[in-house]
């Protein structure tokens, strides 16, 4: 050790130092040391390093220790109005791509908020009912064959439930009796109305297990007569204006009268309990005798509920197993084997298998687009902002030279990133509360449109705000604020120390490739849809109209068919049970010529006159038309029957006998029609038989002349009315009837169109931030190609090929998981399209052209840049 | 009149600075007080009368030559400002105040005590 200058203990001085106030820090480690020094003079090193650590350790008091933040007394605030000004007019400079970002985080916020709207809703279905968790529906599952599922039970089964044990608190059964006509008096005048939700034959019990108060009458006493009903405070409002509802009296049909007992408050919007009439059970015997009996166990009506609200402790397997024995009791025959099982009040909604709105995986689903769309956002947010970040650059040198700590210069960039986010959200807020009608028809919701005072949604959004701005501000800030100044001021940083080229690349594979397997869906639903829509259903479909009868009466039939036919606007009318495809139809098992036994397969009844044929012009191949008559005396088949049944030649069909509906219909027959679509093109065609059965006529289908369909129908209703004067006029396109065949598919497009629009907007925005980094990183190349001779369609090519390269790519994962989805889609048809290469053609073409449509004006920009110029840059 | 905040160690402190004229920085202080009154003074306690002191605006500082002795840190050199005059002024006087209050005979009981 030099003797002059011996050392203190490092670990202390360097303790110290660490702790030490910086302005302080030179004058007394001189102290230290001075003293130090001389202890080690006099005293000798072992007791001079003591001494020092002793002072050290005493040095280490508040007025002493370094303030945590430097420059402690600076209030921050300055600083952030300067942030705030300087990303304000930053994002002003660059409004192009201000813009974009926005517009790409709104849309998806948008849909995240509409989605956590959406999901909340369904999440939140029957929530507010006592003891919800004890609260079970029983259902039923059918053993055949195949194991079906339904919402309902034999009618008898909550009795026995009841009465045979004690496993419920309380057990209520209830008949639904959806789309019914309901007559009322107002003001001395009679008036009908159809509840699309029609009624329910309810027990009392329903309402202790259920939270439906009334806001009028008693519930100890509302349903217990027969005929007597309760309504809700909407229906009241609507039936009787401001009458009191108490006491009137409302008639089902014209022939179940009910007198309002009680008013409900109105259903919330969150409940599947969906009628709004609830009117007393015993009356039901007057309605279907055989469902109000005790014996009805040979089959399951649907709408026939049974709830329970259990004892606590009990489970619901007990129950299960409890309620078996019912099965061989009195169904011991039935092929059909009963499994009643009891479906927790929480699983109502979300069980697709018995009829629940929302399958819990289209929840999963719903979320995960939620936060793939997010995240899409803030990848291409961070894309874009990476890609400008040289622009940037010198900025951040300046504020490094001037003393800027990094951690500063992260919050600023933040802050930045923060504005874009509010902006965003405010945008989305707005949009969303635009929106949320459309989703409640979409979805046939009903959430509420002040959705926004929900404080749950609140949080979210601060939440979605915070989550935003650290997703998509901490890579751009962390790579902006590691600038090296000096590198920065000299111009020196280079796009390659930006990096992420191939995560860019990558990112675009994937979104083109999602946005294809959509325009691919989207392409083929197209195509089936139209098929289904144009396709030969083997009979006329156009301008006719199903109109209901009034009552069965064969008198008035016949005299209403026939003022019908003098009305000049219609050309031809014919009685019949259903149209020739329908969604409701009657099926049938036949005894056929000599057999003893019945055939296999299924006919479907077509009843209907000797107008039948004409009306729907179908195509007679064999035979003759049926002859008129008011009962069953002949038949004719369709060409389906005759090739089950193994004919060859149509012909020799003619005057065999047919037995249906257990022999009460039997007739020869004597005609044969080409095969005609009875259902949607999901199932094959089926064999039909056409017969006179009056008492079987529901509908006047009526061919109108297609010009003055309105004025027809107009008529049409007038004869009506004079005939059936207490009743409801209802009537249904054949066209639009077998339109809503397709329901589904239609709603499966809407959302496919949809998505497919934000996954292609997205794509946009990826590629968008992909050409802005490429170009601003080939600037220079350009001009030296230029100088160099190169032309403008070379500098184009010199970007297109990496487009065109990575759409290929795309292409190439979305063809093949496109071709399975849709063809898996397709499986569901009977009849389809085939899947074609023009689909595939047309997927790959148009995302050539979004492409070029977005990054064309770039491209070119740069490629007719005058190199002098782009040379310059940098 | 203005009070005048002066701690016990301070006022030493103070006083000492006064004493080394020019001269005073802290580890001369230190041995000073150390010397004078046969205490020992830590660094920790010098060092944060000394700041307070400057804060208060009794004292003020100015950076000395570095020495070969301090390996190279500079000294730090405190002097008594006009208003740290007034402040030990303003102590002293409040002393003798008292001390003349005290009545004589207090010194002759305690004298006839021992």
């Amino acid at each position: 050790m030099n003797q002059r200058h011996p050392t203190p203990p490092k670990l202390f001085l360097r303790f110290f130092r660490w702790f030490c106030h910086p302005g302080m820090l030179d004058y007394i480690e001189g102290d230290l040391i001075e003293v130090y020094e001389r202890n080690f003079k006099t005293f000798g090193k072992r007791k001079a390093d003591w001494r020092f650590i002793k002072d050290v350790l005493l040095l280490f008091r508040p007025g002493i220790i370094r303030p945590r933040k430097p420059y402690q007394n600076l209030t921050p605030y300055g600083m952030y109005k300067s942030y705030f000004k300087i990303g304000w007019r930053t994002l002003l400079r660059n409004k192009e791509y201000t813009l974009i970002n926005i517009a790409g985080l709104a849309l998806s916020i948008t849909c995240c908020i509409l989605i956590f709207v959406l999901v909340k809703h369904h999440t939140g279905f029957d929530d507010f009912h006592q003891d919800k968790d004890r609260i079970y529906r029983v259902v039923t599952e059918q053993h055949r064959e195949s194991v079906s599922y339904v919402n309902s039970v034999p009618s008898p089964l909550g009795m026995v439930l009841r009465e045979n044990h004690t496993y419920g608190e309380k057990v209520a059964r209830m008949f639904h009796e959806a789309n019914t006509v309901i007559s009322f008096e107002r003001n001395g005048e009679k008036q009908l109305i159809k509840e699309p939700q029609g009624f329910a034959f309810t027990e009392p019990e329903f309402f202790d297990i259920f939270n439906f108060p009334l806001s009028k009458g008693n519930m100890k006493t509302a349903l217990k007569e027969p005929n007597t009903a309760i309504i809700t405070e909407r229906l009241a409002k609507k039936y009787f204006g401001e009458q009191n509802p108490i006491g009137q009296v409302i008639t089902y049909d014209n022939f179940l009268p009910f007198t309002i007992t009680g008013v409900l408050e109105d259903l919330p919007p969150n409940t599947d309990i969906s009628p709004e009439i609830f009117v007393s059970y015993s009356s039901m015997k007057d309605f279907n005798p055989w469902l109000a009996s005790d014996d009805a166990w040979g089959g399951i009506t649907g709408g026939m509920y049974c709830f329970t609200k259990l004892r606590s402790g009990v489970s619901p397997a007990e129950v299960e197993e409890a309620l078996q024995p019912y099965v061989k009791l009195h169904r011991p025959e039935s092929k059909n084997v009963h499994h009643y099982k009891l479906q927790a009040l929480s699983d109502v909604h979300f069980d697709g298998r018995y009829g629940g709105a929302m399958d819990k995986s289209d929840i999963g689903i719903l979320i995960a687009i939620g936060i793939f769309l997010l995240l899409t956002a803030c990848v291409n947010f961070v894309n874009l902002a990476t890609a400008q970040a040289l622009k940037r650059s010198k900025e951040v040198g300046v504020r490094k030279v001037l003393g800027s700590f990094r951690s500063q210069l992260f919050w600023q960039f933040i802050f930045e990133t923060a504005i874009i986010a509010i902006v965003s959200i405010l945008i989305a807020l707005v949009a969303a509360f635009a929106l949320v009608p459309y989703v409640n028809d979409f979805f046939s919701t009903q959430i509420p449109v002040n959705f926004l005072t929900d404080g749950t949604l609140v949080l979210f959004i601060i939440g979605l705000d915070i989550l935003i701005t650290l997703l998509a501000g901490c890579y751009p800030a962390f790579i902006l604020t590691g600038f090296k100044p000096v590198a920065a001021l000299k111009g020196k940083l280079s796009m390659q120390q930006l990096g992420g080229f191939n995560t860019r690349r990558s990112l675009i594979v994937m979104q083109f490739a999602i946005s294809q397997v959509l325009i691919i869906g989207v392409i083929v639903i197209m195509n089936q849809m139209r098929f289904a829509r144009e396709a030969e259903l083997g009979f006329d479909k156009e301008s006719i109209v199903m109109v209901r009868m009034g009552s069965d009466s064969l008198n008035t039939m016949q005299t209403l068919k026939n003022e019908f036919l003098r009305v000049p606007g219609i050309e031809k009318v014919s009685l019949c049970f259903a149209a020739p495809a329908s969604a409701g139809s009657w099926n049938n098992s036949i005894r056929f010529g000599t057999d003893t036994e019945e055939v296999s397969f299924r006919t479907n009844m077509k009843l209907a006159d000797a107008d039948y044929l004409s009306t729907f012009d179908l195509e007679l191949v064999a035979g003759r038309n049926l002859t008129p008559s008011d009962t069953v005396r002949e038949v004719v088949v369709n060409e389906a029957l005759l090739q089950n049944l193994g004919f060859t030649s149509y012909e020799d069909a003619l005057g065999e006998m047919i037995y249906a509906n257990g022999g009460e219909m039997t007739g020869p027959i004597v005609g044969v029609v080409e095969n005609f679509h009875d259902r949607s093109f999901h199932e094959g065609i089926s064999a039909a038989l056409i017969t006179t059965a009056s008492n079987m006529y529901f509908n006047y289908a009526i061919k109108i002349n297609g010009n003055s369909v309105k004025a027809t129908l107009a008529e049409i209703e007038t004869l009506w009315e004079e005939q059936y004067p207490d009743k409801m006029f209802e009537y249904e396109f054949v066209d639009e009837s077998i339109a809503q065949f397709y329901e589904a598919e239609d709603t499966l497009l809407k959302g496919i169109q949809f998505f497919s629009f934000i996954a292609i907007f997205i794509g946009c925005l990826g590629l968008y931030g992909l050409i802005s980094f490429m170009i601003s990183q080939k600037t220079k190349e350009v001009g030296i190609r230029k100088v160099m001779g190169g032309g403008v369609t070379h500098i184009i090519w010199l970007f297109g090929q990496e487009f065109v390269r990575l759409i290929i790519i795309a292409f190439l994962i979305a063809a093949p998981i496109g071709w399975w989805f849709m063809n898996q889609w397709l499986q569901d048809f009977e009849f389809k399209i085939t899947l074609d290469a023009w689909t595939f053609a047309m997927a790959i073409g148009s995302s050539i052209i979004i492409t070029a449509l977005t990054v064309g004006y770039q491209v070119f920009k740069v490629a007719y840049l005058n190199p002098v110029i782009s040379l310059k840059t940098e | 009149m203005k009070n005048f905040q002066l701690g016990e160690f301070e006022e030493i402190v103070i006083l000492t600075v006064g004493i080394l004229n020019n001269l005073a920085y802290s580890v001369a202080i230190k041995d000073e007080i150390e010397s004078r009154l046969k205490r020992t003074v830590s660094m920790g306690a010098l060092h944060t009368a000394l700041n307070r002191m400057e804060d208060k605006g009794y004292l003020k500082s100015f950076s000395g030559e570095a020495t070969e002795e301090r390996a190279g840190r500079p000294r730090r050199y405190f002097e008594i400002t006009a208003l740290g005059k007034k402040a030990i002024q303003y102590a002293k006087d409040t002393r003798d105040e008292l001390w003349a209050a005290i009545p004589e005979t207090i010194w002759q009981s305690n004298l006839a005590g021992i």
